[in-house]
């Protein structure tokens, strides 16, 4: 442990001391407004002094690394919990539960995920898992009073426990193998060996049910609709995108430090969790009538998705990953985002007949739904295609026809109920239907600006892409060597 | 430069519309069509500007290329040659008509109408114009969407449906082409160290033959699924009727004929090996199309939808010729690009001016209105005659040259094909008979067609005419271009063996197609 | 004095353990564990492992048969509904079988386990010490050691906002 070491370790810094404070005002006096201030502007400083970590690779060993994939990661994630902060403060005020401890939890959990894609040992990583996991508890079931709340928090809690075991397990059948803990020891170890040991095979085989039901993955997956229906919608748009994302980012930086990508049994495994993501996820999807729900299973699907171009497992596999994540988190931010926005005191607005004739009525918030359900789907002028289009790349680049063409056969089976969704809003409604009164209809600014910028940057990387891959590209040069 | 303004205008515009929209309906029309009016002039500045007659060391007009993606060799190319020119034309003159043709039939949502009216538009522009397949790509999904939002929302009773199934039918097959698009762009990166998607740099690329085949079949999908050739065709019915009349216009005058130009454009000069090989396949295939389509259309009694089944029949004659490599036949599916869409497009007009006044489009319940509406008669017979194919209209030129054409190429299915014109001349003289002549139906009294209705009809009739008593200027701006795709097949370099005239007994013919190529030029001269 | 040590306390392992199983009273159960765990922290001591001695008397011992207990006392078992529980045939065929499996298993697997060799060159008395952990937490592993208190503080925020009784709730 050295000085230099918090210098780089800042932006978590920030997160802990800012759930202190947190914490403290609370306790002097609860103040919705205060701590949603401080919240913000706790993001904002993390990101701020991330700025000043750019193209840095500093290792804290054994735990830490601090370097591109690491800070493009953390990037996104603080990002990311600033948006879901700020749409949560609409979604809140009108709530009557205490709303405080939220952000705090918003914070601790933002800050395991953090730990998780910096973390390049077991030790560290399995902490980062359970902030991240007993954080979530809380927050899906925040709202106690909702009808389904109890039930996805109790869901979350149990599945996530027996996750962790079997994390646990196959981290210990690791270290009982290679006697290290930590990514790239684990990475030496198996360049001396030729054959993958077979209690090594089955500590990677446990880690991967611990990591799947994070990443929400087939056959990992029965959690999500549940969870994703009884959580707040903020909180389902955080578990949409910082969760997973960081177990992603945790993924990559795993199977590139130790270099597991060589191994074809492992590799198989992926493929097969994901194409049957893929297909598990939209099939189901397909018949669904609440929102919430469709979404959840499209994010199974999009995470199979993902894995198309994580199998690649070469430069262009990353990027594409990268890529994708963050197209992925604008638009699930601001799919999740509509839903909080259109939700009253009563539920959330999650079912399909709540988006009946949405255009006619409001605007501006369909035009943005729309936009995001368009870029799940992979449509031009959207993020989504451009990522969509990534993936192909890396799929196609290296020859795998069949995960290529899976995704092809996939996308057009999604497209049928994000149009379904679509066509709902666009629908004309015959009778004049009666309102469901919404609490603030003047918006607050802070949710309303949010989904501005979401839709603007959707279409501003749908159209423009060339920052952003120029950005993913400088941050993984300092990452990826090895490639 | 002017070329990616063109698409500019036309997209600021439909915004411009929206916004407008929300204030006043009549705003919305107005930016609409003087939007679409201004393109419309650009692009005859273009031919003015561009005579055929210099002869010019390219028969590129212009190339406007910025960088877009530089890190994948995507940038944003256009390029204008006589074959785009003519199709913008075509798009642009289609386009005000539709516009003119909502005027009164639209009276909710125009501003939103209108955006989605110029986007189509705008997507329609760039397909034609953009030489990078990334690009191409983009445009070929972006006129997707507000074509099913046209549908989706001012359409007929079943309109959720119809939206639904054009949707996935060109989403799905656009994808198999963004893969073959993608294997083009690795393997042409993979042989030259460059990886780009430009159209140029792409031409010429040399493939592992186990692997064009399947590339071309990406590209083939999404093309034959947009034309559309019989086995896929089955989304054309329900979209074609159920949108609403400037829908149907768009449809059958400009999205068909983006397939059609995506064959001649991409298919023919990238894959000419694989092409040839799929040839018979093909020409097999428009033979269907075409007498499976009339057989059809004579059998509807919903107007609109036969009329769409009529553009099954024609986009058949496109495939026919596409795939006969001769410039005959070139030639021969790029006037039916653009008689199709004139004749077709007003035969659609007419359909939603009858909508208009019936408020069905069952046929079963018309008949005998000559003498109640005697004008918009004589306007539906002559667009019925040029569908049929009656010489002196656009449309005789076209199946004439496309059928002299692939006679060369393959006897057995042209003289199947030309069958295909008596059962054109059946259904035509059906609708005609149908709906004009016959015992009078009409329950209560019928107004002729308004100046606004004649406006729009005067036009296409002249087109029309225009095109089949003259269609040397337009055969001259097409000839450079129809060369240039044809460029692959001259070379001395092509197999002398090519299994599909060989199968089918017919002349050599490489031998044939040369010597036809250069009596063809005198020919039409 | 070490060794007769060791066979003292081995007894009184095996003997609360078994005194678990068989006691029907299940406090009487209960307090037979706690003399296990117990006596099994005196073999860590033996070991020179204090740490883990104290942490397993604190965690196991403490908190989590005072737990047991709790939970036995609300449900209020006792010798009457011990007994008036019947027994299948199935369940104790079971109950056999599954218990000799294991038996098989471990016979298994601890017949070829190499017991490590001691080596009093290297050995280091000092290392299962507090001292030495406390040491080791405070620097090598203060990172994690901090997380872990942050994993401590979300997991109290959590429980205590959703154990809260608010003003107006109706469950229980």
């Amino acid at each position: 442990m050295r000085l230099s070491d918090l210098y780089f370790l800042m932006p978590l810094l920030i997160l802990v001391g800012a759930a202190t404070l947190n914490m403290l005002v609370v306790a002097v006096k609860r103040n919705h407004k205060v701590i949603f201030g401080i919240t913000i502007v706790a993001h904002l400083v993390a990101v701020f002094t991330l700025l000043q970590l750019n193209g840095s690779s500093y290792q804290i060993p054994p735990f830490f690394v601090m370097d591109g994939w690491g800070i493009f990661n953390l990037g996104l994630i603080l990002l990311t919990s600033l948006f879901v902060t700020l749409l949560s403060y609409a979604y809140f005020e009108q709530r009557e539960e205490r709303k405080e401890e939220y952000y705090l939890l918003l914070i601790l959990a933002t800050l395991g995920a953090c730990v998780l894609v910096i973390s390049q040992h077991f030790m560290a990583l399995f902490l980062g898992l359970e902030i991240l996991s007993v954080a979530l508890y809380s927050l899906i079931a925040y709202l106690r009073t909702r009808e389904r709340s109890d039930e996805a928090g109790i869901k979350y809690l149990i599945l996530a426990a027996l996750s962790s075991a079997f994390l646990l397990f196959g981290m210990a059948l690791v270290y009982a193998v290679t006697g290290t803990m930590s990514f790239p020891e684990i990475g030496v170890y198996l360049q001396s060996v030729s054959e993958l040991p077979l209690l090594l095979l089955t500590g990677f085989g446990l880690m991967i049910v611990g990591i799947g039901f994070k990443l929400g993955i087939v056959p990992f997956h029965m959690w999500a609709p549940d969870v994703y229906e009884g959580a707040p919608a903020p909180v389902t748009a955080f578990i949409a995108t910082v969760s997973k994302g960081g177990m992603m980012g945790l993924l990559i930086r795993f199977f590139s430090q130790a270099d597991a990508y060589r191994y074809a049994n492992l590799m198989l495994i992926f493929t097969i969790i994901a194409i049957a993501s893929m297909l598990a996820g939209n099939l189901l999807a397909l018949r669904q009538k609440n929102i919430k729900r469709l979404l959840a299973y499209s994010s199974i699907a999009h995470l199979g998705y993902i894995l198309v171009a994580f199998l690649a497992g070469n430069r262009l596999g990353v990027e594409a990953v990268s890529f994708y994540l963050v197209a992925y988190f604008i638009t699930s931010l601001g799919a999740f985002g509509v839903v909080a926005l259109l939700s009253d005191t009563e539920r959330d607005a999650d079912q399909l007949e709540d988006y009946r004739g949405l255009f006619w009525r409001r605007p501006a918030t369909a035009a943005v739904f729309t936009a995001m359900l368009l870029s799940l789907a992979g449509i031009p002028l959207t993020a989504g295609f451009v990522g969509k289009f990534y993936i192909l790349a890396s799929g196609v680049n290296t020859q795998q026809w069949l995960l290529v063409l899976m995704l092809v056969l996939n996308s057009v089976i999604g497209l049928y109920y994000y149009i379904k969704v679509i066509a709902a809003m666009f629908a004309q409604t015959k009778s004049v239907q009666e309102r469901r009164k919404v609490l603030h209809p003047a918006l607050s600014f802070a949710s309303g600006g949010a989904m501005a910028i979401l839709g603007l940057l959707l279409i501003w990387i749908g159209v423009y892409p060339t920052s952003l891959v120029q950005l993913i590209r400088g941050l993984l040069a300092t990452f990826m060597t090895t490639f | 430069m002017i070329l990616a303004w063109l698409i500019i205008l036309l997209m600021v515009g439909g915004i411009l519309a929206w916004i407008a929209g929300r204030f006043n309906a009549n705003f919305a029309r107005w930016i609409a069509l003087l939007t679409t009016l201004a393109s419309f002039l650009i692009s005859i500045s273009l031919w003015l500007n561009n005579p055929t007659t210099t002869v010019k060391a390219t028969n590129w007009m212009m190339r406007y290329e910025v960088p877009w993606v530089p890190q994948w060799g995507v940038s944003f190319s256009l390029a204008l040659d006589g074959l785009s020119l003519l199709m913008l034309l075509l798009t642009f003159f289609l386009g005000l008509l539709s516009i003119l043709v909502s005027w009164r039939e639209i009276k909710t949502k125009v501003g939103f109408f209108h955006f989605n009216i110029l986007w189509v538009l705008a997507g329609i522009s760039g397909v034609f114009l953009t030489m990078d397949l990334f690009l191409f790509y983009f445009f070929w999904e972006v006129m997707l969407i507000p074509m099913y939002f046209l549908i989706g929302i001012w359409g007929h009773a079943n309109r959720m449906y119809a939206a639904y199934k054009f949707f996935i039918f060109t989403q799905a097959s656009g994808l198999l082409m963004l893969l073959s698009i993608l294997g083009l762009y690795f393997i042409h990166g993979s042989n030259t160290g460059s990886y780009t998607f430009n159209y140029f740099d792409l031409l010429g690329t040399t493939f592992p033959p186990a692997i064009g085949p399947w590339l071309m079949a990406g590209f083939l999908m999404a093309f034959l699924v947009k034309l559309p050739v019989v086995p896929f065709h089955s989304w054309l019915p329900d979209a074609h009727s159920e949108a609403p009349t400037a829908g149907s216009v768009i449809l059958a005058g400009l999205l068909l004929k983006t397939g059609a130009y995506g064959l001649l454009r991409f298919v023919i000069p990238l894959f000419p090996e694989a092409a040839q090989a799929f040839a018979p396949w093909a020409m097999l295939l428009g033979v269907v199309g075409i007498l499976y389509g009339a057989i059809l259309a004579f059998s509807q009694t919903d107007l609109k939808r036969l009329i769409a089944y009529t553009s099954v029949s024609h986009m058949g004659f496109v495939i026919l010729g596409v795939f006969s490599f001769n410039e005959w036949a070139f030639q021969g599916v790029v006037m039916q690009m653009i008689t199709h869409g004139i004749s077709t497009g007003a035969l659609f007009i007419m359909a939603g001016f009858l909508y208009e006044r019936l408020h069905t489009r069952d046929i079963r319940q018309m008949g005998g209105f000559w003498p109640a509406i005697p004008r918009m008669g004589v306007f539906a017979s002559i667009f019925a005659m040029a569908s049929l194919g009656l010489p002196g209209l656009g449309n005789f030129i076209a199946e004439f040259l496309t059928l002299v054409g692939s006679w060369q190429a393959n006897n057995l299915l042209t003289i199947f094909a030309t069958i295909g014109l008596v059962a054109a001349t059946a259904y035509s003289l059906r609708i005609l008979q149908k709906v004009f002549l016959g015992k009078n139906k009409a329950e209560h009294p019928l107004t002729d067609l308004s100046l606004r209705e004649m406006s729009i009809a005067l036009p296409l009739v002249v087109a029309i005419l225009w095109l089949g008593l003259y269609p040397q200027p337009v055969l001259d701006r097409a000839k450079p271009s129809v060369d240039e795709q044809l460029e692959a097949y001259k070379k001395p370099t092509i197999k002398p063996e090519i299994p599909a005239q060989v199968t089918l007994q017919t002349l050599p013919a490489d031998t044939v197609r040369l010597l036809n190529t250069k009596g063809g030029i005198h020919a039409l001269k | 004095m070490t060794g007769s040590l060791f066979y003292f306390l081995t007894f009184l392992t095996l003997f609360a353990a078994l005194g678990v199983v068989f006691s029907k009273n299940p406090v009487y159960s209960v307090l037979f564990l706690i003399l296990t765990f117990f006596s099994l922290s005196g073999h860590y001591i033996l070991l020179n492992a204090q740490f883990v001695a104290a942490v397993n008397i604190i965690v196991y011992a403490g908190a989590i048969m005072v737990l047991f207990l709790f939970v036995i006392m609300f449900l209020n078992l006792n010798m009457d509904t011990e007994q008036a529980q019947k027994k299948s045939v199935l369940t104790k065929v079971a109950g056999a079988i599954s218990g000799g499996l294991l038996l098989v298993i471990m016979i298994a697997v601890l017949k070829d386990a190499e017991v490590g060799s001691y080596d009093p060159e290297n050995f280091d008395s000092q290392i299962g010490l507090v001292e030495n952990l406390g040491h080791l937490l405070f620097t090598k592993y203060l990172l994690p050691f901090e997380l872990a208190s942050v994993l401590f503080l979300v997991a109290m925020v959590g429980a205590v906002m959703l154990g809260k009784k608010e003003t107006q709730q109706r469950h229980f």
